[in-house]
């Protein structure tokens, strides 16, 4: 006999509003049902109707946690419409805050995912290292949450301490690479929990169109900063990782080794930073026409498109997620698993329901 | 991949474009479901779709990824009506969903197009509807918002609201949804 359980919209540890409908039989998952919108705000009509000035605050808010890559992905969907080239300095600078963005965001998942396993000292050493993130980002940028940081043309701040930026990254690879890896691999705990649970298949993740460390986990060696690199990607040496077994763990662990990778990038980025001008100038006039510009974030690829009739109001703004594109491929993980492991496999691909419901 | 050949298969006239987002192209139309088979069939990757509003129709905007490359295929609809892809493009259902839901595009082939960002009793085509509801407010609307919530509230026993300032706070809502 089955039974169908509702989980959500609203949970007791989760912020976020999403609903799953799971049909179980006994202990076991034989169904279920992603329900989103909860959290809807039309961001891409409201964008459509203010100007690109206020829509680079708008879109800055599609999500807390990624805020920056959306002002960046927004800002160079406007400098391909436009044409616009931006300066060296600039872009390292952006290099610099997305893969801090990408280190607190990894770091947030990690800590979280500690918790939901029941390990909590490691959640705490995750978001002891995540604040420190935070404090560089908050010196960079002025803010902890939404940066400003991004405009067409250029970023509205400079990066006037590398020295401190540096021992944080020093530190976090440190940390990460002798304490966070170690026990995220070869604990009893994490493995028990985590190793074999949640399978996505490469088929499936490439049927479903996966995105990010889910993706990677599961065998698909997707990256838009290798693939078609943006800002200054190409000069810099870093790995994509890459694992096959597609389970809880194979993505925990993608994003603990896409952490040492953010430190590495930040490394080469702060000490090839060359000097020059990092403002675009005023902003610019925006001709008709339309661009695509596409990011990878934390949880993937960030896509943008927007079109202009050469007012200082865009005709059409579309924003694709990464969570949007991964937030299906929970079903066919929790197929098959034991219900009390459900939580665990939702939050193993870094859902963002604010980045889903925009 | 030979993005010539699928231009050639799929019979379109106009070369690609490269520009710096991408390989773009004009596909009046377009056979879309020759193009997703192909395009799977290449490996080609797909990343999303754009719907826009256009004079007489809707712009659709196919964007897939091809080691790296952003291709981008553009075609227009006169109806709110094209052929579902997620047969052959699983990825693309919550899409078509979101797409139903701003736009009223109806998706034919699809047994089911359930509302993913509005609720299952919302009307669809949301954006379509707001955009008019901005220069030519339609009482219609709250109407058809107070019949739905008479109708539930009758069959859950209750009484509909009957005060006029209790459904436009709700109807605020809708405004919204």
């Amino acid at each position: 006999m089955t039974a169908r359980i509702p989980i959500g919209p609203y949970h007791p540890a989760l912020e976020e509003p999403y609903k799953i409908e799971v049909v179980s039989d006994g202990e076991r998952v034989v169904g279920a049902d992603i329900e989103v919108g909860f959290n809807f705000r039309a961001i891409e009509w409201l964008a459509e109707r203010k100007n690109y000035t206020a829509d680079l605050a708008l879109v800055e808010r599609v999500c807390g946690i990624c805020s920056n890559v959306h002002t960046l992905t927004f800002s160079r969907a406007l400098e391909n419409l436009a044409g616009i080239e931006v300066p060296e300095r600039a872009q390292f600078i952006r290099v610099v805050v997305a893969e801090a963005e990408r280190l607190h965001s990894h770091l947030l998942w990690a800590g979280i995912a500690c918790e939901v396993i029941g390990f909590q000292t490691l959640f705490m050493t995750c978001f002891d290292l995540r604040e420190r993130v935070m404090d560089v980002l908050e010196a960079i940028s002025g803010n902890r949450v939404n940066y400003a940081m991004n405009c067409p043309g250029g970023v509205n701040r400079d990066i006037v301490d590398p020295g401190a930026v540096l021992r944080m990254v020093n530190e976090i690879e440190a940390i990460t690479s002798k304490q966070l890896i170690p026990v995220l691999t070869h604990d009893r705990t994490v493995r028990a929990r985590c190793a074999g649970v949640g399978v996505l298949t490469r088929e499936d993740a490439l049927a479903l169109g996966a995105l990010g460390p889910t993706a990677r986990a599961s065998g698909l060696p997707q990256d838009i900063r290798k693939a078609a690199p943006y800002e200054v990607y190409d000069r810099l040496s870093f790995d994509v990782p890459v694992l096959e077994s597609g389970d809880v763990l194979a993505r925990i662990v993608v994003r603990a080794l896409e952490i040492v990778e953010s430190c590495h990038i930040i490394e080469q980025a702060i000490q090839g930073m060359p000097a020059g001008p990092f403002l675009g100038g005023q902003f610019p006039a925006i001709p008709a026409g339309e661009a695509c510009a596409r990011i990878e974030g934390p949880r993937g690829e960030v896509f943008y498109y927007v079109a202009s009739d050469g007012s200082d109001v865009p005709t059409r703004v579309r924003i694709r997620t990464p969570t949007f594109a991964n937030m299906p491929t929970v079903v066919p993980m929790v197929l098959g698993q034991t219900l009390s492991d459900v939580p665990l496999i939702q939050a193993s691909i870094d859902p963002c329901y604010s980045c889903t419901d925009r | 991949m030979d993005v010539d050949g699928i231009r050639r298969d799929l019979g379109i006239v106009a070369p690609w474009e490269r520009r710096r987002d991408g390989l773009w192209i004009e596909a009046p139309g377009l056979d879309v479901r020759a193009m997703a088979r192909l395009l799977c069939e290449a490996q080609a990757r797909w990343v999303t779709m754009t719907v826009s509003p256009a004079p007489g129709g809707f712009r659709l905007i196919y964007h897939w990824d091809t080691d790296g490359t952003l291709l981008s295929i553009a075609t227009a609809i006169d109806e709110p009506s094209v052929e579902s892809l997620i047969d052959i493009v699983p990825a693309a259902d919550w899409v078509e969903r979101e797409m139903r839901d701003y736009y009223a595009i109806e998706f034919t082939g699809r047994t089911d197009t359930p509302a993913l960002m509005l609720r299952p009793d919302d009307r669809p085509g949301l954006f379509s509807r707001t955009a008019d509801s901005v220069r030519d407010f339609d009482p219609a609307d709250l109407t058809d918002r107070a019949e739905r919530d008479a109708d539930r509230a009758g069959s859950a026993g209750r009484a509909a609201p009957a005060d006029d300032s209790v459904r436009a706070s709700g109807d605020h809502a809708e405004g919204v949804r």
